[in-house]
């Protein structure tokens, strides 16, 4: 590790002590002075809801952040403005808009919205899903180039990128599968927003709050000085879904601004492993035996769908004791059986409500099977990503030049200056100026 | 192409940008130091914990009309909290000031990063991968991940366990309790109705509805004397389940917070065959449920079908024991939540085992397979706690399971257990069990109402608001209705209109409920004083026959003999002659 290295981790070490003294300052409650005459004490204010014309601002901004970016990207080409307008959108969405309105949370509101009825999305939140998306399937992820904050406050800490071994790589980006698939079992089944709840950088937006957080986010930028954006990279549930957008997209950018001259020298720019490097003229292995792997796993694939969809099935259950309404069903529970003797302050507050036990334990018991029905499919849906991920492992593929994956590209800009057709339309950009 | 980036001019910015770094990380660690000592000193003079401020109040508290002393309280107070928050506000300052400076470092780095970096020299760079060998690295990372997630996955569900619920909703299989299972039986085995009705089998009789069908009933004996009274045998622990009896057997329950039992007597001798502890049940709570002291642990009153014997706790442990008193099966339902205790007793129908379930946890009605225990049908119903039992009787050419409980009565197809139709009418914490005559069934609580249900139409015929049942049930017989209270009052209705007949008060209440064989209705009182009076439209005391213990428990009627439960002992009567 070399002094910039060491010297981010130890600042990050020493922000995150400080912010946890703040924000556990904020989470004292003050209670009223002790006087038993005559204080009145003043009547409880409450702030105002934020106003309506505030969403669409951000709403506006977004869209605006989002044309920038693209311009930046694609027009420009400027890895330089795409980065002072990562800083814009770091301030704006993150520490301004305190990381709320977030368009990775959003997905949680859509997947609430199809399941519950009884929920309605907001407009600017849906706008913030969509957004995004509708970029990505045109122009490729410049919302995790230069808008996205979770994606800012990693990319200012990357001061010494080490390369992650290919193999690792997609090892790893298997997680954000798995990310999404448990965010969307919980926002569906009502039990809560598990994006948000487990939001490592928030805190750091909202100078406070939840001393495990911050320590796990300040944990994430430590990593992050030496492995970019590892959030973006193996976690974000919400990059699942852009990366599958830009797979389509009609327009991404390019590491060449024309042709690909094959020079090598952009090979390692990107500190995403998303630059995919021609193949050699001839494989290595025979194409008979690529050809039986790839039908083993073909074949294998409806298995793991149905073994990822039984494993799921089975782990809905622990899983669904995070629901407040089954925790709260199962404390009520033993305490009817004497099998533990104090309760919660929910515990409390139902027993002295008088609701009947019954209608709860029916509650628990629908939101059981919700969970049910859902391990099913989200454990299939995992078992369909595995088998599509060792598919893709298994095809050859045919390419001529160093190009982009459109998937794992977030569209930075950091391969532009390595290639020396773009330093030669630099060039001539300059004498064409001068 | 060793150069940076930006040349060799860069030089100069490379070293501007490290020393603004280290200026930027030597202010942000000075910050830093102030904002953990002011923590740390704001922590340790917490205005909350104020000893000088407890002193002064406590003071307060001992001259409360002290202006001066209030006022130094108020002062202190005020002056501990602006030292607070301004500490705080300190903090938060210093917050800002270090992200600035932390900011200023990281671009400082960043830039420094940015101009020492140097483009890769293709003649250094690391030959190509053989991408056959990578990929099939990667494929085995994936395999393994996927693996990993499976293990930690199924390794949570293994040690996370069921949902506690899961059992209200009739989700724990049957098992077979320690003694090992028994031999099924095929529900051709079970009896006819006939030797059902020539039995004892439930609650109340063969259609557990307070009809007994034996004859030679006696109606006079004595305690004291010894006359009439063929053996009087000890029960080895406490319960309020009446007892069955099928032949030569009669069966009983008996319980404490820990022990749960079953015994069977010897119907001619009153000799206790055997006792058989009900245990190790799959489910059963290790600490029983509170109940109160006149409920107890053993309320129900067993079912009988000729060949097995069938018993439920408060616990929800249900047994099915054979003659011998071998367990056949055993299983918990769901401990009961009910603050009294569960009384709801016990019928069998066809090779079913029906039982009502109504507690806080949810209203419930099963059919267990009773051969095997296993759960053949649960009719889920939105009902409060209840005490009653339900009554299987005979309409027409079908038989209705009759279930009393509040919001509503119900009638239940007892082979499939759907529900025949209900009519939302009762109220507050049902005890009495329902009566069926002559096509009118009845249903009665306390503080509530009594209603006469035509059992074809589901009108409600008539109703009731005066002198209604609180633990007793009705009775209904020949067009008649009887009902006994807790406070010793016994009425006679016509079952018809709800005109009643005559009402005749008693010194004592009454708990047990009315039995009528032949033309005698026999209704024991709280002090065990059986009486008997004629089932008419005009009342006729036949006898009064003390017990010598008290006694809150229904007789059962078999071949000339009643068997009377008391406090302690289980008394049979008659003469001998079946």
């Amino acid at each position: 590790m070399g002094l910039t290295g060491k010297a981010a981790a130890a600042a990050f070490a020493a922000i995150f002590v400080c912010l946890m003294s703040a924000g556990l300052y904020g989470v004292e409650r003050f209670p009223a002075p002790e006087f038993d005459s005559e204080y009145r004490l003043p009547e409880t204010s409450y702030p105002g809801t934020a106003a309506e014309t505030e969403g669409y601002i951000a709403l506006g901004a977004l869209f605006a952040a989002l044309a920038a970016a693209t311009w930046l990207a694609h027009k420009r080409r400027s890895r330089k403005g795409i980065f002072a307008l990562m800083i814009v959108s770091l301030l704006y969405f993150g520490f301004y808009r305190k990381g709320c309105i977030c368009a990775v949370g959003s997905l949680q509101n859509v997947t609430l919205g199809l399941f519950d009825s009884s929920y309605g999305i907001p407009l600017t939140v849906l706008g913030f899903f969509l957004l995004p998306l509708v970029f990505s399937v045109l122009f490729g992820r410049t919302f995790c180039a230069a808008v996205c904050p979770l994606g800012a406050i990693q990319d200012v800490v990357v001061l010494k990128p080490q390369r992650v071994p290919g193999w690792l790589e997609h090892a790893l980006g298997m997680g954000a599968y798995v990310y999404l698939a448990a965010a969307i079992l919980f926002a569906a089944t009502g039990t809560g927003f598990l994006i948000c709840r487990t939001d490592p950088f928030v805190s750091f937006f909202r100078l406070g709050g939840d001393p495990t957080l911050l320590a796990v986010g300040a944990g994430i930028l430590v990593v992050g000085i030496f492995i970019a954006r590892p959030y973006c990279r193996y976690l974000c549930p919400y990059g699942v879904l852009l990366g599958w957008a830009s797979r389509f997209s009609k327009w991404h950018i390019t590491i060449t601004p024309d042709e690909c001259v094959k020079c090598r020298l952009c090979e390692e720019a990107c500190l995403f492993g998303a630059i995919r490097k021609p193949p050699p003229p001839k494989e290595d292995e025979s194409r008979e035996r690529g050809v039986r792997r790839l039908a083993v796993i073909l074949a294998l694939t409806p298995v793991l769908v149905l073994g990822g969809g039984w494993v799921g099935g089975h782990l809905a259950g622990p899983l669904s004791r995070a629901n407040t309404r089954v925790k709260l069903a199962e404390e009520i529970r033993e305490l009817s059986e004497g099998r533990v003797e104090a309760a919660t302050l929910e515990g409390e507050a139902f027993l002295a409500s008088g609701a009947p036990r019954g209608e709860l334990y029916a509650e628990a018991a629908s939101v059981g099977d919700r969970f049910t029905v859902g391990g099913w499919t989200l454990g299939g849906f995992l078992g369909l990503v595995f088998a599509w991920k060792l598919l893709g492992l298994s095809v050859v593929r045919t390419r001529e030049d160093y190009e982009m994956d459109r998937a794992a590209c977030l569209s930075c800009g950091r391969c532009f200056s390595y290639c020396p057709r773009e330093q030669e339309r630099l060039k001539k950009a300059k004498e064409a100026r001068a | 192409m060793n150069a940076t980036m930006k040349g060799d001019d860069g030089r100069g910015a490379l070293h501007a940008a490290r020393a603004v770094a280290v200026v930027a990380g030597i202010f942000s660690l000075v910050v830093c130091i102030v904002i953990i000592a002011n923590f740390l000193q704001t922590r340790a003079a917490d205005p909350l914990n104020s000893k000088e401020l407890e002193a002064l109040i406590g003071e307060l508290r001992e001259r409360r009309d002290d202006g001066e002393l209030r006022e130094a309280v108020r002062a202190l107070d005020l002056l501990a909290r602006k030292a607070y928050f301004t500490s705080r506000g300190f903090n938060r300052a210093g917050a800002y000031l270090l992200v600035g400076g932390i900011t200023v470092m990281l671009v400082s780095l960043k830039a420094a990063a940015t101009l020492r970096r140097k483009l890769p020299d293709p003649k250094r760079l690391a030959p190509l991968e053989e991408p056959t060998e990578r990929k099939e690295l990667a494929r085995r990372a994936v395999t393994a991940l996927g693996g990993v997630l499976v293990v930690v996955s199924l390794g949570i569900v293994w040690t996370a366990g069921r949902n506690e619920w899961d059992a209200l909703d009739g989700g724990i299989e049957a098992q077979p309790a320690a003694e090992g299972p028994g031999e099924a039986v095929s529900a051709a085995a079970y009896p006819t109705r006939e030797e059902m009705l020539g039995n004892w089998p439930f609650f109340r009789g063969g259609e557990a509805n307070g009809v007994g069908h034996t004859a030679n009933a006696p109606v006079s004996w004595n305690v004291e004397t010894g006359e009439g009274v063929l053996w009087k045998t000890a029960v080895p622990m406490g319960g309020f389940g009446s007892p069955v009896a099928w032949k030569d057997r009669v069966f009983l329950t008996g319980a404490d917070e820990k022990v749960r039992e079953v015994y069977c007597f010897d119907a001619e001798t009153g000799e206790l065959l055997w006792r058989r502890r009900i245990e190790g049940i799959p489910g059963s709570p290790e600490t029983a449920p509170a109940v109160t002291p006149d409920t107890g642990h053993a309320a129900p009153t067993m079912a009988v079908d000729g060949r097995h014997a069938f018993a439920i706790f408060s616990t929800g442990d249900v047994a099915c024991l054979d003659f011998d008193g071998e367990v056949v099966w055993a299983r918990n339902l769901g401990v009961p939540e009910n603050h009294y205790g569960h009384s709801s007793s016990l019928v069998t129908h066809e090779g079913l085992l029906l039982v009502q379930l109504d507690h806080g946890g949810g209203g419930n009605v099963f059919g267990l397979d009773a051969a095997t225990g296993e759960t053949v049908w649960r009719t889920a119903r939105e009902v409060e706690i209840s005490w009653s039992s339900p009554a299987l009787v005979a309409v027409g050419g079908r038989t209705e399971l009759l279930v009393n409980a509040n919001p509503y009565v119900a009638s239940y197809d007892p082979e499939t257990g759907d529900e025949l139709w209900s009519v939302d009418c009762m109220d507050m914490e049902v005890g009495p069990s329902p009566a069926y005559s002559d096509g009118m069934a009845f249903f009665a609580n306390a503080y509530a109402i009594m209603v006469g249900i035509n059992i074809e139409t589901q009108e409600i015929v008539w109703e009731a608001y005066d002198d209604l049942p609180d633990v007793s049930s009705p009775l209904a017989v020949g067009g008649l209705l009887f009902t006994a209270t807790s406070t010793g009052t016994v009425t006679c209705y016509e079952g018809a209109t709800g005109a009643v007949h005559w009402k005749q008060e008693f010194d004592e209440g009454f708990y047990a409920s009315a039995i009528v064989v032949g033309e005698n209705v026999y209704l024991a009182d709280k002090s065990g004083v059986m009486h008997i009076f004629k089932a008419a439209g005009e009342f006729t005391a036949v006898a009064e026959l003390p017990l010598g213990e008290k006694s809150v428990c229904s007789p059962a009627f078999l071949r000339g003999r009643i068997f009377i439960r008391g406090e302690k002992n289980l008394y049979c009567m008659g003469t001998g002659d079946e």
